[in-house]
């Protein structure tokens, strides 16, 4: 058969290389390059990616040398020790412990969660949403029939709940378990638009090429998602951060003894905190603030990357 | 033997209603049609919007769930999955989309578009594989360059002869053609059909063409069918039906063929007219009381028509005649 198509083509073997480079030479840039390009376009965004990263880097590999169980031990000597005074660049709070040392090993934990509870809940309500769509039929009606379930369960109760029966928990179970309960928006935004691309005649070309379903889904489909896919990701990602927050304030997100964002924003909860000893809770709330502002920057540039209309980027 | 035998294809969708959801009535977008299609032949599938033309072309490429009936390839029922997987059926028969955007996967190269099939079904080293794809664009009359770049950048006839060129990758015996020029301006379509026509005598390859065009169907086909609200109602040669048309949908269709020559405009509405004229008064006579069209009668060799035998032979015996 190969001799057929050679019969009645121009070209050989020997013209393989010289016609690659030329195809090279007019290749149309990648994503990756698409996305830099947009970032570079907006200063604001561009900035934001280094604070982000920057600091996501920063608190990591700084609450590796922090020791702790230390770093919490009460120390009555420098109880509310002020703001730039020796050892104390940030202050300390009624435990005479370091703000700058909680904040650092809080914003770690927070954070890991965050992510931990992007990764898996994205993960899995992008798989969900994404099977569900495509195949239709029982099966959609099937998994739509565990989500509505889902939905019905009130969220933040059955956390509350959770996070009280079970004995010994600790970052990662309380990951686990708020994402037990963080995948359903993603995975009926995904579903959404899996039934629309699904319908497609690409999708119904690829089944005739012969690609098996699970490729079409994650290969075919999934690849043609990505720019929702990505932005839902980003923005949930700032959502989480305030999850964990949020019920860590309320006394139900990490045990006290574990520094974290909301144990520090929950200072706040004394009125004296309040006006006295501001440095107890304003910077994790500056913190949080920041944070979210600046990955919400960073989702509209990849917005903006994976839709061609709204590019500001130029190619060089 | 023909390549394909498609007998008694039936593909009901079923309408749910009531508080239960039962099925209460279903939509009959092909009704038991029956036709062969021979090797090396391009068969046409004409009719309106609706008539089930496309449903057919699905049902033969294994995209649409069959009700009933059989599709016979390599005297095996396609229709089953199983059997699709067992003869590599998609192999042999491939299909042309009408949507070339849609068609083609905006977040792939042209490369790993038309390479597809081919890692599917054959399997190549990285060599000979981009030797195959840059082969299959020079065939449909493209260069090298369109290699890594995306659907997008392309024009729409351009498109299309990628689609033409994914189609033929794995050098199959038929290929369904459903409507593959009616999205692109006229020149383009002459060119396109003109490259499938090309393509079609040097690999052998059989089309299934469907299309509402009849002036496009006249050039492509040498065997046609005309399909009214999911069964066929005329199969005959294209002499049979360009020039000998029995039943009166084929009548209405061919009076429907614009035609540019100003000076015979009167003429030609005249015959318009008295075609629709005898479609209103004698409607009952070539559809059945549901409005069905009847069962296909032989009335030449070639040549089948649905109607009641008595009518189809009179209305011979009237064509006949004309013609003398």
């Amino acid at each position: 058969m190969a001799e057929n198509f050679a019969q009645h083509s121009n070209i050989s073997a020997a013209d393989l290389d010289r016609l690659t480079r030329e195809a090279q030479a007019e290749a149309t840039p990648s994503t990756a390059r698409i996305i830099w390009n947009e970032f570079k376009a907006d200063r604001p965004a561009l900035i934001s990616l280094f604070v982000v990263v920057g600091f996501i880097l920063f608190v990591m590999v700084g609450a590796l040398f922090i020791d702790t169980p230390k770093m919490m031990e009460t120390n009555i000597v420098n109880y509310f020790n002020r703001p730039l005074t020796a050892g104390f660049p940030l202050g300390a709070d009624a435990g005479g412990r370091s703000i700058l040392l909680e904040l650092i090993v809080g914003s770690r934990n927070s954070i890991g969660i965050a992510l931990g509870l992007t990764v898996i809940s994205s993960t899995f309500g992008i798989c969900w949403g994404l099977i569900s769509g495509y195949f239709s039929g029982y099966v959609d009606w099937g998994m739509q029939r565990v989500y509505d379930f889902m939905m019905m369960l009130p969220m933040t109760m059955m956390i509350i709940v959770l996070v009280t029966i079970i004995p010994h928990y600790n970052a990662v179970t309380l990951t686990l378990i708020f994402s037990i309960f963080y995948w359903e928006g993603t995975s009926r935004l995904i579903r959404s638009r899996t039934l629309a691309e699904s319908g497609k005649d690409y999708a119904a070309a690829s089944l005739t090429s012969g690609t098996n379903r699970w490729k079409i889904i994650f290969r075919d489909i999934m690849p043609n998602i990505s720019s929702l896919i990505i932005v839902d990701t980003t923005l949930s990602f700032a959502e989480n951060i305030g999850v964990e927050t949020g019920l860590s304030y309320l006394g139900f997100g990490l045990p006290s003894q574990t520094p974290s964002l909301g144990t520090m924003i929950a200072n706040a909860n004394d009125p004296n905190n309040i006006t006295q000893y501001w440095w107890t809770w304003l910077p994790a709330a500056l913190e949080i603030i920041i944070l979210c502002l600046a990955i919400s920057y960073i989702g509209q540039v990849l917005r903006r990357a994976a839709d061609a209309s709204q590019r500001q980027g130029t190619a060089d | 033997m023909s390549l394909i035998e498609i007998k008694d294809l039936k593909v009901h969708y079923p309408i749910r209603s009531g508080f239960w959801n039962r099925v209460t009535d279903s939509v009959k977008a092909v009704d038991g049609i029956t036709f062969n299609i021979e090797a090396g032949e391009t068969y046409g599938l004409v009719g309106e919007s609706g008539s089930g033309k496309s449903t057919t072309g699905k049902s033969v490429v294994g995209l649409e769930k069959v009700t009933s009936g059989s599709i016979l390839y390599q005297g095996k029922d396609i229709t089953q999955r199983r059997n699709r997987q067992l003869l590599d059926y998609n192999r042999d028969v491939q299909m042309i989309f009408q949507d070339s955007l849609s068609s083609l996967n905006p977040r792939k190269r042209i490369e790993d578009i038309i390479a597809e099939p081919l890692r599917n079904f054959e399997h190549l080293t990285k060599d000979q594989e981009k030797l195959r794809v840059l082969q299959l664009l020079d065939i449909v009359g493209l260069d090298a360059d369109a290699l890594y770049k995306y659907p997008h950048q392309f024009s729409g006839g351009q498109r299309q002869r990628i689609g033409v060129a994914r189609a033929v990758a794995t050098n199959p015996k038929l290929i369904i053609a459903d409507e593959p020029v009616s999205a692109l301006d006229l020149s383009v379509q002459a060119q396109v059909l003109n490259f499938m026509k090309k393509i079609q005598r040097d690999f052998g390859i059989s089309y299934l063409f469907i299309s509402h065009d009849l002036g496009v169907v006249r050039h492509m086909c040498t065997n046609i069918a005309i399909m009214n609200r999911g069964r066929l109602v005329e199969v005959g040669t294209r002499d049979d039906i360009y020039n000998h048309p029995l039943h009166i949908y084929t009548k209405r269709l061919l009076a429907a063929i614009p035609d540019v020559n100003v000076s015979e405009r009167a003429a030609h509405r005249a015959m318009r007219q008295k075609v629709e004229q005898i479609y209103q008064s004698n409607r009952h006579d070539y559809y059945d009381d549901t409005g069905e069209a009847y069962p296909l009668v032989q009335v030449s060799p070639t040549h089948s028509v649905a109607l009641p035998p008595e009518l189809a032979h009179q209305l011979l015996a009237q064509e006949s005649e004309a013609q003398d």
